[in-house]
């Protein structure tokens, strides 16, 4: 071919040779310049037909942008199809990769420029089919040119199970191919703008790692890699962030990656000013690495993980971590579209066992349960929870599930809305209505709140069988000293800013209540405006609001440890709920209520307007204690050093109205407290209750 | 005489995945009766149906031959014999 002329392109040298065809260098005679020439191979054309390819190429040669290679022209000369296109001087990124290695600035900017040509095809109806390290080339200036939009074939079936089966004796064409083809792709399906950024993913794996995220030494085993595998760690040199965006590209799950190309370039190039900044470390970046890996189905928990069970008003979400807390795996959701606003882990008697509320619009509000960690939940045939007829009255949410005392192995509470308390005495097969509280004689002077009229919060003495406080919106605080029988007020001290009269027996709004188990005469209390302490029990209370820059919340959270520790997440009113002057701040007693401290080191102290629900504040018992907490906006995060640092663990999710945390206790590690085998086992012999339970997470 | 049920998707795991349930009434019953010979035989239905008050939860709607019952008489509704009777969620959620 050297020194022939097509058209008016005379070509002077070959410079490259693919699947598609060989490319030379050519000299423009008519507009005076070097293009490159691709001369397409026959067999290219024969699979897909001229026709489509031609009009293929002629779509792509409409984009214009500098990260994309430009078509000058796709011509026929007697049999042969070529496209003459820009030349680019400069090498390959999988040149690059094996030459020197990239920084990780290089690779974040590179990488925002590959997402940014693909944003810019895409919008067009043009994805790029066979993006990979040797269709991306780089100039001497350091620009990211993409080659061959539109331009690859599609592959079929059987090519697919060829490549599977005889990879290592391939061309070079496909063999470098392979490892960048999307699950769905070798499934048979079009390459389209999601598995071009899945392509993403694997170039931006390969230039971070310096290997590539898929591999082994057949096709079989490549392709088995990318079907089911999970993409080997990164090196701990890669930051964070980046990782994220890695993980997130390579979702096998397509509607788990990044929807548009738009946003994987926004995220990196957020990530290029952080790299920027990061002379000066801001506060978002230091602290402990997490590492989150999204869309498991299930949860597989070992002894001594810590899980989180995070409810949202669109479902649930489980997050197991070993110890160090340092990487979560996101199992969820569950309970699609429905409401979960209450959960808890009853890990008491050797069981392990997850409990939650689930609340549809339509066909109601059942309590479910999991002893398998999600894999399998119950769905009762009848509501466990249910009013008496009598009543005329209707459950319409559970608000709260409370284990009952370590003694009390076989006791569960559940609170609700309208304002009632349920107890099982059986471990949760059957619940009765605590008339006592039900038939109070203040009940229907209570004024339901902006949440209704619920009973949310439960607080069983530890050390006092008899002695039980609950909370009730807008009823406040009421007690029993006699297992539930009979209950008073006890809001001595809580002021009611919205009645006339500020300081009633009842008529509290109060949010949240909370004791240590070293020092059950002592309860913290945050009220709809107002913090509090009770030093005898809730006969009085006095106010400790000082140093916070909001007295009202929601959110409170006792130490698992520290009795003289709390913490809360203050808002700014009632009338602007949310993180006062945008800063994400959760604040911090350690002497009681005496004084407060923010800690806010990486948590946003900027335009994070942030809501954090009654319960969606919690803590395991590990020592360094992980405090947690989950916002309104779907934002999860955590805390290894008892609130020291911060990291968001998650994003993205419905709005979090529960988080609870738990350290798990599998048989043989000591428990909490011993509970005799042999009841146990004789347990699990008598019939479950009458329920279907199923696998799926519906 | 029979009745025939139109069971919602997300209800139909307590139907043993069935669209169309025939139940058997007696004659001249009304809705209430009906739904009862449909929550013996698919015990699942009952509480997701109906709030423990014995009332139709706020948004499910149930048709008896393309007339929505709120507007009918509610669970009084007489049944016609092979009528449809329609479970339907309301369209509405945030």
């Amino acid at each position: 071919m050297i020194g022939q002329t097509l058209d008016h392109y005379r070509i002077v040298a070959q410079i490259g040779e693919g699947g598609m065809g060989v490319v030379y260098r050519a000299r423009d005679e008519v507009l005076n310049r070097d293009v490159a020439l691709k001369l397409l191979a026959g067999g290219a054309l024969e699979k897909v037909g001229s026709g489509h390819l031609l009009r293929e190429a002629q779509t792509a040669s409409s984009l214009s942008h500098p990260n994309i290679c430009t078509i000058h022209q796709v011509g026929q000369t007697g049999n042969d199809y070529y496209v003459v296109m820009e030349l680019i001087e400069g090498r390959s990124l999988s040149e690059l990769f094996t030459a020197t290695g990239l920084s990780m600035e290089t690779v974040t900017r590179y990488g925002a420029q590959i997402a940014d040509a693909l944003a810019h095809a895409h919008e067009r109806g043009i994805a790029h089919r066979d993006l990979k390290g040797s269709n991306v080339m780089v100039t001497a200036e350091g620009r990211v040119k993409v080659l061959d939009f539109g331009l690859a074939t599609r592959l079929d079936r059987e090519e697919i199970s060829e490549l599977t089966l005889s990879y290592s004796s391939l061309e070079s064409k496909l063999v470098g191919t392979l490892p960048y083809m999307a699950p769905e792709v070798l499934r048979g399906q079009k390459g389209d703008h999601l598995s071009d950024l899945w392509a993403l993913g694997v170039l931006l794996y390969e230039a971070a790692a310096g290997r590539l995220p898929f591999r082994g030494n057949t096709g079989f085993e490549v392709t088995s890699a990318i079907l089911r595998e999970p993409p080997p760690p990164l090196p701990a040199t890669v930051p964070h962030g980046l990782a994220a965006v890695i993980q997130r590209c390579l979702m096998k799950e397509r509607a788990e990656r990044y929807q548009r190309a738009s946003e994987a370039r926004a995220a990196l190039e957020a990530l290029q000013g952080a790299v920027l900044q990061s002379r000066h470390p801001s506060e978002e970046t230091r602290g402990p690495r997490t590492l989150v890996l999204r869309g498991m189905e299930h949860l597989t928990v070992k002894n001594g993980d810590v899980l989180l069970l995070v409810g949202t008003n669109k479902g649930a979400f489980l997050l197991r971590s070993s110890r160090d807390r340092t990487r979560w795996d996101v199992a969820g959701p569950y309970f699609h579209g429905q409401g979960v606003y209450a959960m808890a882990y009853d890990g008491r008697s050797g069981r392990h066992r997850l409990w939650v509320s689930t609340n549809s619009l339509m066909w109601g509000t059942f309590l479910r349960s999991s002893d398998d960690f999600g894999r399998i939940w119950t769905n009762p045939l009848e509501a466990s929870i249910r009013f008496p007829t009598e009543s005329g009255a209707a459950l319409k949410n559970i608000w709260q599930i409370c284990l009952g005392r370590s003694e009390e192995p076989e006791t569960l509470y559940c609170g609700v809305e309208p304002a009632a308390l349920f107890e099982s005495r059986d471990a949760g097969e059957s619940w009765s209505l605590v008339r006592g509280l039900y038939e109070h004689p203040h009940r229907p002077r209570w004024m339901p709140s902006n949440g209704g009229l619920c009973l949310h919060t439960i607080v069983p003495d530890p050390g006092n069988k008899e002695r039980m406080y609950v909370g009730v919106s807008a009823a406040g605080v009421y007690r029993t000293e006699d297992g539930g029988n009979t209950w008073q007020a006890r809001n001595n001290g809580i002021r009611v800013v919205f009645m006339p009269e500020k300081y009633p027996e009842f008529g509290q709004c109060v949010h949240k209540i909370v004791l240590h188990r070293s020092r059950p005469e002592r309860l913290f209390l945050q009220n709809h405006w107002g913090l509090y302490r009770s030093d005898n029990r809730g006969d009085s209370w006095q106010d400790i609001a000082r140093g916070v820059p909001s007295d009202f919340g929601f959110a409170m959270l006792m130490h698992p440890h520290d009795a003289d520790c709390v913490y809360i997440l203050p808002v700014e009113s009632d009338e602007f709920r949310c993180t006062p002057d945008g800063r994400l701040r959760v604040y911090r007693t350690r002497d009681a209520g005496g004084s407060w401290e923010a800690l806010e080191r990486g948590l946003p102290q900027k335009g994070a307007y942030e809501t954090v629900l009654r319960d969606a504040f919690s803590t395991d018992s590990l020592d360094p204690a992980g405090i947690y907490f989950g916002t309104r906006s779907g934002k999860l995060y955590g805390s290894r050093d008892e609130g020291k640092g911060w990291k968001k663990i998650l994003e993205g999710l419905p709005q979090i109205v529960c988080v609870k945390a738990a350290v798990i206790q599998m048989d043989g590690a000591p428990a909490a407290r011993p509970y005799p085998k042999a009841k146990a086992a004789a347990k699990r012999k008598t019939p479950r209750r009458k329920s279907v339970r199923r696998g799926k997470r519906r | 005489m029979q009745v025939i049920f139109n069971i919602p998707g997300p209800l139909r795991e307590f139907t043993e995945n069935r669209r169309d349930v025939r139940v058997e009434v007696k004659a001249g019953a009304d809705l209430r009766e009906a739904l009862l010979e449909l929550f013996a035989a698919y015990p699942g239905l009952r509480d997701r149906v109906l709030t423990e008050a014995g009332e139709i939860r706020g948004h499910v709607n149930i048709f008896v031959a393309n007339q929505d019952v709120r507007y009918s008489g509610g669970l009084a509704t007489a049944v016609p014999a092979r009528a449809e009777v329609s479970i339907v969620p309301a369209i509405s959620g945030g």
